[in-house]
């Protein structure tokens, strides 16, 4: 399927939900939603009012809302956020001006996004899902631990020393993004 | 002029407004609002309400255009709705469904 | 609770690689952690958390911080705080900028002072404002 990129022209206003797979380079207003599979561009004139959700999203101009990659968040001179902000990566560059929780790693990254908006299929389905809902009430109780030291496994069935991957600490479910609810996976 | 593009793999459902121009290769649904030229390209799905400087349609569109200037339905077009322009042209092969008013 | 005094004047003081530190840290002068700190920072001058590093306390107050290893902590500084591609940091940051490379770590809240445009609700003139509640 074509994924062209997509234009908010910088005299352009958008109020609603921009949604779809390709890039998005936004030079105008959106007030709404803003979801794709593909990269997303704030450029310096960019004013939008949504969460934006995306694979590498750079900000260059003002967003009030969440900002979700699903690989990386710039935040480039110029930036200016309210907001918080989650992916793997996280970069805020000299003259970028925040207000709002970052959070970076795996406890940062962001569902890939699913054309149809379905809830994860099994082609995405990464192999550590568990029942969504079980686990989710599970992770309540837990206290999390310091996310930075990534505590080795100690329920990992085996005598292996070490998980191919060590399973990210116990977070409570993200409660901003309504509707976009970041399903933990870990266990 | 820079344009406004709305890719091919894209959904925007509400309001668009622009200085400039639109050129639509996804889909929109809600309203658009255009000082100059709004084409909608074939593949592209518009159920919306269209205002522009002038129009060219190869694509899908339900709803009523305005445009100050002409609106061209290209063949491949298929249009639901009322137009209201200076000038109209249908090319052989369009598909039009609606009333036609060039009293502007 | 031992309490380390770092020199006056600008010189710089370093706790090296292997050393640790339990108790709070105050002075003037810049200061180079290399080694392991744990207990409340409190300098007149630039602190550096080199990649060997590690801070755990309550809170970091200094004119500017650097780092590039373990930082747990409330951080305010009335500079810049850098935090470099090899950080790991908890704990919220205040400065008069705050960077971070692509890479590091970091779990916590930025609190810049700036207006958002006035589409976004924000005001005109450049006034402290408290962050929006969004939800």
């Amino acid at each position: 399927m074509a994924s062209s990129v997509t234009v908010i022209g910088r005299t352009t206003r958008v109020r609603g939900r921009l949604s779809g797979d390709g890039d998005l380079q936004i030079e105008g207003l959106v007030v709404g939603e803003v979801v794709t599979s593909g990269n997303v561009t704030i450029d310096a004139h960019g004013i939008v009012g949504a969460n934006v959700r995306g694979r590498r999203l750079v900000i260059r101009g003002a967003v009030q809302g969440d900002l979700l990659g699903e690989e990386a968040v710039v935040l480039e001179d110029g930036a200016r956020v309210v907001g918080d902000v989650r992916a793997p990566r996280v970069a805020i560059a000299h003259g970028a001006l925040m207000r709002g929780a970052v959070q970076t790693g795996d406890d940062g990254a962001a569902q890939p996004v699913v054309r149809a908006q379905a809830s994860a299929k099994p082609a995405l389905a990464p192999p550590r899902v568990v029942a969504p809902q079980a686990r989710a009430n599970a992770v309540a109780v837990v206290k999390p631990p310091a996310p930075i030291a990534k505590s080795a496994s100690s329920i990992s069935s085996g005598p292996a020393a070490a998980p191919r991957r060590p399973p990210p600490p116990v977070v409570p479910v993200l409660k901003k993004t309504k509707g976009q609810v970041l399903k933990k996976k870990e266990r | 002029m820079a344009s406004t593009v709305i890719g091919a793999g894209i959904i925007i459902e509400g309001e668009i407004t622009t200085d400039e121009d639109v050129v639509v290769q996804g889909t929109v649904r809600g309203k658009v609002t255009a000082k100059e030229a709004v084409t909608i390209q074939q593949g592209a799905t518009v159920e919306a309400d269209v205002i522009g400087g002038g129009l060219v349609v190869a694509g899908t569109l339900t709803g009523n255009i305005t445009a100050s200037d002409r609106v061209d339905l290209q063949a491949g077009a298929r249009v639901v709705g009322n137009v209201k322009a200076a000038r109209v042209t249908i090319a052989d092969g369009a598909q039009f469904k609606g009333n036609v008013d060039m009293d502007v | 609770m031992a309490q380390a005094r770092t020199s006056t004047g600008g010189t710089e003081s370093r706790i090296g690689s292997g050393a640790r530190v339990r108790g709070r840290v105050q002075g003037e002068g810049d200061l180079v952690i290399e080694g392991q700190v744990e207990g409340d920072l409190s300098l007149r001058g630039h602190l550096t958390v080199a990649e060997s590093g590690s801070v755990s306390c309550d809170t970091v107050d200094a004119e500017s911080v650097t780092i590039a290893g373990l930082l747990q902590g409330e951080v305010a500084a009335t500079g810049p705080v850098q935090l470099a591609a090899t950080a790991r940091v908890r704990g919220n940051l205040k400065g008069s900028a705050v960077t971070i490379a692509e890479g590091a770590r970091f779990s916590g809240r930025l609190d810049c002072d700036f207006d958002l445009p006035q589409e976004l609700g924000g005001s005109a003139r450049e006034v402290r404002t408290k962050a929006p509640t969004r939800r």
